[in-house]
């Protein structure tokens, strides 16, 4: 049994990771879910929120939003749409973003779906900034 | 005989041509090199997405969806038709208006509600020549199309199947062979064709592990739920993806061909060119000689 994972995040556009790693941490769709060398095979529905990647030479965060994951002899593949480094998040932006969002009208029931998953897409990406931000301190 | 002087300017106006068509060769060349490995990527994704539907599919889970149900009778369609924003590509964008123009004809006979959308300058103007005007045209979509822009197109495409307003969806494009061959082609992206078809025995040969060993979060039915909408979203944006290959390709090819083509007319105007001069020379020479000869008498 190997100590180390395979790591790999893929986005339509491109493959943001592939790396070893010693755990990742990955955002469900229901709650945050740890993998480790040697997990069970899974395939799991992401929601958006911080993924971490712990390795050797430091810890990774990304923000991803929605999509899968697979697990399957310690190689955890992620296909998002969007996966964005934590650094390259700006908070400023994302607040402005998130104000943005929650001012815009809306009249009928998708409408009020579709601002409130705006809301927590950015509710999430500030959230994963700012934990980047304390881990660098 | 002023003819030379004349050869002179067509010949500085073909190496203008000249410069102006190799540099467009060079550019091309370098968003083609881009656009390819953008291509490279999303297949890397189609790839993973197809694998995980085997997999769910060996789960034992009956891939069905009502993205791939098939509506009848079929009342309105859309034809999507990709182009390019630019021209100057050879056939590039004629190949593609041939085939959406004559599938266009076979969907106004064949359903009551047939709508057209269209991608790109060339194509937006090319029916409008013809008299059609299409119900939505973009121009926003340039050589690299981000996802982003696609998915806003996918999901209300979705949304509009979903809810029966739209029962076919095709799209005209120029796929991605290979370096050598791209093809105009009409294909049928809603309903949704079979996901897994080849996927599945190709799995089954590479690692014939026993089937149903995953675990699923929150259920294999959830996941295919989001799987078949991420699929199609990702088999549209491919055909972007081809297509913006594709042109690049195109451009390529036919200012290659343009830059040749100037530079043997370059050469052949420079020998007609030294010709005319060295008759000229010879004329005045002999006007020169005649007076001298005219004088000496």
């Amino acid at each position: 049994m190997t100590s180390q994972i395979q790591c790999l995040i893929v986005t339509p556009e491109k493959t943001v990771v592939d790396q070893r790693a010693d755990f990742a941490a990955l955002p469900l769709y229901d709650g945050e879910l740890g993998v480790a060398p040697g997990h069970t095979p899974m395939i799991g529905r992401l929601g958006s929120g911080e993924l971490r990647i712990r390795a050797a030479e430091g810890t990774r965060r990304f923000y991803v939003e929605g999509g899968f994951v697979e697990v399957l002899d310690n190689v955890v593949t992620v296909l998002t749409s969007r996966a964005l480094p934590a650094e390259e998040i700006n908070p400023d932006v994302v607040a402005e973003q998130l104000r943005a969002a929650r001012s815009r009208p809306a009249r009928s029931d998708e409408e009020f779906a579709e601002r409130d998953r705006l809301a927590a897409q950015y509710r999430a990406q500030a959230r994963v900034a700012r934990r980047a931000q304390q881990a660098a301190r | 005989m002023a003819k030379a002087r004349t050869l002179d300017k067509r010949r500085k106006a073909i190496r203008n041509i000249h410069k102006i068509t190799r540099t467009m060769e060079l550019i091309s060349r370098a968003n083609f090199s881009r656009a390819m490995a953008r291509a490279v990527s999303a297949t890397a994704y189609t790839k993973r997405i197809t694998a995980l539907v085997g997999h769910l599919a060996r789960s034992g889970l009956n891939v069905t969806h009502p993205l791939m149900q098939p509506h009848e009778p079929v009342r309105s369609g859309v034809l999507l038709v990709l182009t390019s924003n630019r021209g100057l590509c050879g056939g590039y964008n004629a190949a593609v208006f041939r085939l959406a123009a004559s599938r266009w004809n076979a969907m106004v006979e064949e359903m009551p509600g047939p709508c057209l959308e269209v991608v790109g300058k060339r194509g937006i103007s090319a029916f409008r020549f013809r008299g059609v005007q299409p119900r939505q045209s973009f121009t926003h979509f340039n050589d690299k199309p981000a996802f982003a822009e696609v998915e806003v197109l996918a999901n209300r495409y979705q949304e509009e199947y979903l809810a029966g307003r739209l029962d076919r969806l095709e799209i005209a494009y120029t796929r991605f062979e290979s370096l050598s061959r791209q093809v105009a082609v009409v294909e049928t992206l809603l309903p949704l064709g079979a996901l897994v078809s080849e996927e599945v025995g190709g799995n089954d040969a590479n690692h014939g592990a026993s089937p149903a060993a995953y675990e699923f979060f929150p259920s294999p039915e959830a996941i295919l739920e989001e799987v078949v909408p991420t699929s199609f979203k990702i088999k549209l944006f491919k055909c972007f993806l081809d297509a913006a290959v594709s042109e690049q390709i195109a451009r390529m090819t036919a200012m290659k061909a343009a830059t040749e083509n100037a530079e043997a007319m370059i050469e052949a105007l420079t020998m007609t060119y030294n010709r005319a001069r060295q008759g000229q020379i010879t004329s005045e020479m002999l006007e020169v000689l005649g007076g001298a000869e005219a004088l000496n008498e």
